[in-house]
């Protein structure tokens, strides 16, 4: 639809050349474009940041230059040149020359981008034979080096190790030393660090960045995390359903977009600074259906400025500026100010002499590993081993932590899905352990949880109706007619229009979807909500709508929240204590301001540093707290501090004396024995 | 791994021993008198009370498995009447062709599928896929004896080039030495494993290729075919793997049928005579040795499963 007049110049010196590619999707009935007039240019040593929501044709980008589009796929138009040889069109066996050797691709998860059966030495050695006709043994020497090269210790042992032995950030290093292996001229990397810890991100990220350097290629780094482009891109592309949309340096992107969506992308992304007091900016609506796209601007719908030319006329690619290009009849100029919109309701300070409502006392949960199964020993896994906390009616505690720290199974015991293996949950003044039968029934109306995959916690068979219905019966609630009004209140509360009771979970988004999950955790009315990553699987933009809608909730609602996430900005916005989680043993409590402003943990202090922050100029982190290597296994956590193997202050005592938590200030209180600020004895700790 | 092996044994015999309970007392509850059975209609009263006590009939249920049991521990399967041998001995002697037609067309049955449900993935809702899911359903939902019949309608009878009955060598090797006499027995068994396996192998073949490794192994610049061998196959055979071993009971009630129809001197048809002439230690030990063979089956497949996969080896 983008009326071009001309294309891109092809600047000598370009290595990948995309122009006007339009890429479509036959499904049983209609061709969805999914890519539509993308223009690309990639110079060696380069790193381009291809930047969008889940559908806006990022990865389909990818995909198309890879020559690697799913079934149905084809390119409707364009053209894609490497080194000016046209890809389009290019016969199946020649692109396979081109594919893993000219261009490589590293796909988003490590866990299941490898070949389960095959080990590492073999699975990376295989495009060595292929590629540049090595014979076994050089195919073998040259893996070798690749695997020290990306930063694997003692990679002999290595070779010959499946992938299930490695942890997700070695699987990622392997992925990465696969597909450099021939040395390519351009590396796709599509969400590389997406489904990795923060900590093990920033690792996977620098590698990548510093291998780009040493063998001169150009990456084109496909990610949805504005902090992850403006750290790591030189130029960028924000694309949105399909089409591209701005394209400029980081620097000037970042600083003088023109796009309203570049704009509004940028202010939905959380920060470390959020203020929990103002509402997170959000972008009202989703992205088009492409089925059906909208004949004008496909942002159109979405957009504060948008006006009639905009939904009859679909805005040609323009240059402004020489180098920053728009596709927009009514540009922006920078960023938004930071908007200081209060919440809609403000949240009630919590009652400090309140009594606490839910008190978690030296959980304890352990499990066995499978003895049945083959050549394993039975040992037990301290999933959860000795966590105390207490949470104030009205208060929202958050709970950060690595992926593997029992931070989910700790949110199963304290809604009684999961029976401690010792310590206790006391909720509402009973004590969960001694409740059983009906009376356990009866005390889950007031605790109820949250989950993150919400196409995964909706039975797909029933009908929204039904499935908010459950509650009220699983509790024998009200009549027929009662229940139905209780519903329709429901949606109205959350925001969904009434003719959702008569759908199905799979018909809606997943921003939708999540606040179904929510309408349903609220139908009892329950005094607690437990949420597990209630926002990880969502779009930064509707991310912040969902976050917006949580906390209203808790404020009409006298509602107390546990939120569980990986994401510390996320946990910043929501969380009124903080506790953070390492290898099932709580290291530091405290408020928001304690946690994120004066982290006394190293690991606390390593974990805030690895975030990505949406700002070019942000300072690089202080060496001093990296977190080195990755989590030890649960099965055998190391003695004394368990934290001590990637810390970079760890001495002797570390090894030898568990540290326990101390004091430093009012309910402000961590394990270490070094920390980074000095306790104070003379507070309590709690 | 050993340790596991044990395991598994102790477990298998717990489940083969309480197959001869159940087996055993279903069939002395079906019918009163062995003696009965064994004398004809005509014989008297006094005939089969005295053939009954004689041989230990008239003692309780109880009493009679135990002495039964104890003829086990010793290997000893029991004696038929009928045919006046040892059960074991009438085993041993059926047990090598049925093992022979069975090993056969399992092997067979496997080498079409896997390709044929690799093809049928890669190839998905095409033509091509369509037409063979069609023929796998049809042929999947056919009773054995059916099938058999067909066969025989239109190669023996209506073409006439193959004969409608088995070789009646008593060599275990027939079907190598007389392979026209015996290849419509075979392919009937084959036919109706073939329908099963290749729907599997279908299933798993299309869950392996969604996966990622498989995108990233096309991205290393490695050919379909190449994907397909070095990759997708061992990880989508491994479930069929699994199914082998629990098919070992469709592959003897196959053999039943296919025996009797084609009047082939094995364990299926000694089975099948058995069953008319109220030959109890005959169908006990057949039942048996089956149970047995289930259970082998599922712990070879289990056992193969576990060397194959290095995700069920922890080290």
């Amino acid at each position: 639809m983008a009326a071009r007049t001309e294309g891109v110049p092809v600047v000598p010196g370009d290595v990948l050349t995309v122009e006007g590619l339009s890429t479509s999707i036959r499904l049983r009935k209609s061709a969805v474009d999914v890519v539509k007039g993308v223009d690309l240019r990639l110079r060696p040593g380069e790193t381009l940041g291809l930047v969008g929501e889940s559908g806006s044709g990022k990865s389909m980008t990818g995909l198309s230059i890879m020559g690697l589009l799913p079934p149905g796929g084809h390119i409707a138009a364009g053209s894609i040149k490497l080194d000016g040889r046209e890809l389009v069109g290019l016969p199946e066996r020649q692109y396979q020359k081109v594919r893993g050797n000219e261009i490589a691709m590293v796909f988003q998860d490590p866990m299941t981008s490898l070949n389960p059966t095959k080990t590492i030495g073999e699975q990376v050695a295989e495009p060595i034979r292929l590629h540049l006709g090595a014979t076994p043994k050089q195919a073998r020497e040259r893996a070798l080096d690749m695997l020290a090269l990306v930063g694997i210790a003692r990679p002999a042992e290595r070779m010959g190790n499946y992938p299930h032995q490695l942890s997700g950030g070695l699987r990622q290093r392997v992925m990465i030393a696969m597909a450099l292996s021939c040395e390519p001229k351009v590396l796709i990397a599509d969400e590389p660090t997406t489904a990795l810890d923060v900590t093990v991100q920033a690792q996977v990220l620098r590698l990548l960045h510093d291998l780009k350097d040493r063998l001169g290629m150009a990456m084109l780094l496909i990610t949805h995390d504005m902090g992850v482009i403006a750290r790591w891109a030189d130029r960028v592309s924000v694309m949105y359903a399909g089409g591209m949309v701005e394209s400029a340096t980081t620097d000037r992107l970042f600083a003088g977009m023109r796009h309203p969506y570049t704009q509004a992308l940028l202010a939905c992304t959380p920060r470390l600074t959020q203020r929990r007091e103002s509402a997170l900016f959000s972008i009202p609506g989703s992205p088009p259906d492409l089925e059906h796209p909208p004949a004008g601007c496909r942002f159109a719908a979405r957009c504060a400025h948008a006006t009639d030319r905009c939904e009859r006329e679909a805005p040609a690619l323009t240059e402004p500026a020489p180098g920053h290009t728009l596709a927009c009849w009514h540009p922006v100029e920078g960023p938004l100010e930071p908007a200081a919109r209060p919440v809609e309701a403000a949240p009630k300070a919590a009652d400090d002499q309140a009594g606490p409502v839910l008190v978690a006392d030296g959980l304890v949960k352990e499990y066995g590993t499978g003895r049945l199964s083959l050549r394993r020993s039975a040992r037990a896994v301290n999933a959860v081993s000795g966590v105390s906390f207490a949470v104030r009616p009205g208060q929202t505690f958050g709970l950060v932590g690595e992926s593997g720290c029992g931070k989910s199974t700790l949110a199963r015991m304290i809604v009684a899905l999961e029976k401690p293996t010792s310590g206790s949950v006391t909720a509402l003044g009973g004590a969960l352990g001694e409740l059983r039968g009906r009376d356990l029934r009866r005390h889950r109306r007031n605790l109820q949880m949250m989950f993150q995959d919400s196409l995964d916690a909706l039975d797909p068979r029933m009908r929204v109706g039904a499935i908010l219905r459950e509650p009220f019966e699983a509790q024998g609630i009200g009549t027929a007619a009662e229940q139905l009004a209780a519903i329709r209140e429901l949606l109205d509360e959350v925001g969904l229009p009434h003719s959702a009771l008569e759908r199905y979970p799979h018909e809606f988004s997943g921003g939708q979807r999540q606040r179904i999950a929510l309408a349903r955790a609220l139908a009892l009315n329950p005094r607690v909500i437990v949420a597990d990553e209630p926002v990880s699987a969502l779009d930064v933009s509707v991310r912040s709508q969902v976050l917006n809608l949580m906390k209203r909730l808790q404020a009409t609602h006298d509602l107390t929240y546990v939120v569980i996430s990986h994401d510390l900005t996320v946990v910043r916005y929501i969380a009124d204590i903080v506790g953070v989680m390492y290898l099932g043993k709580l290291v530091e409590v405290g408020s928001a301001d304690d946690v994120y402003l004066r982290a006394v943990h190293p690991y606390t202090a390593g974990l805030i540093a690895a975030i990505p922050e949406p700002d070019p100029g942000a300072a690089e982190p202080a060496g001093g707290l990296d977190i080195g290597s990755e989590l030890p296994s649960p099965l055998d956590p190391p003695s004394g501090c368990r934290f001590r193997t990637r810390c970079p202050r760890a001495q002797a005592r570390c090894a030898e004396e568990e540290p326990v938590l101390l004091g430093f200030g009012p309910g402000h209180s961590a394990a270490c024995h070094f920390p980074l600020r000095e306790p104070q004895p003379a507070v309590p700790a709690g | 791994m050993t340790q596991y092996v044990l395991r598994r044994l102790v477990t298998s015999v717990i489940v083969v021993l309480g197959v001869s309970v159940i087996t055993f007392m279903l069939l002395h509850g079906m019918s009163g008198s062995p003696g009965r059975a064994i004398l004809g209609v005509q014989a008297s009263a006094e005939a089969v009370a005295a053939f009954d006590r004689e041989h230990g009939y008239d003692r309780s249920l109880i009493a009679q498995y135990l002495a039964y049991l104890g003829q086990l521990l010793q290997g000893d399967l029991g004696h038929s009447y009928k045919l006046n041998q040892s059960v074991n001995a009438l085993l041993a002697d059926n047990a090598g062709r049925t093992a022979m037609l069975a090993g056969v067309s399992l092997v067979l049955a496997v080498c079409v599928a896997v390709p044929l449900g690799v093809f049928q993935a890669v190839k998905r809702n095409s033509v091509g896929d369509n037409v063979l899911t069609t023929l796998t359903f049809v042929a999947y939902s056919m009773p054995v004896f059916l099938l058999a019949m067909l066969l025989i309608q239109v190669f023996a009878l209506g073409l006439g080039i193959l004969p409608a009955q088995a070789s009646q060598s008593s060599s275990t090797f027939v079907i190598f030495t007389e392979p026209r006499a015996m290849l419509l027995p075979v392919l009937t068994l084959t036919g109706i494993t073939v329908a099963l396996y290749s729907r599997y192998q279908r299933s798993a073949a299309l869950d392996q290729l969604a996966q990622d490794y498989i995108r990233v192994a096309r991205a290393k610049g490695l050919s379909m075919r190449m994907v397909l061998t070095r990759h997708l196959l061992r990880n989508a055979c491994l479930p069929l793997v699994t199914l082998i071993g629990m098919t070992i009971p469709l592959l003897l009630a196959g053999n039943l049928v296919v025996e009797s129809v084609f009047n082939y001197p094995g364990l299926g048809l000694l089975f099948f005579n058995s069953l008319n002439n109220q030959d109890y230690p005959v169908l006990l030990g057949y039942t048996l040795v089956a149970s047995v063979l289930t259970v082998l089956g599922n712990l070879l497949a289990d056992l193969v499963v576990a060397v194959s996969d290095p995700r069920t080896q922890r080290a």
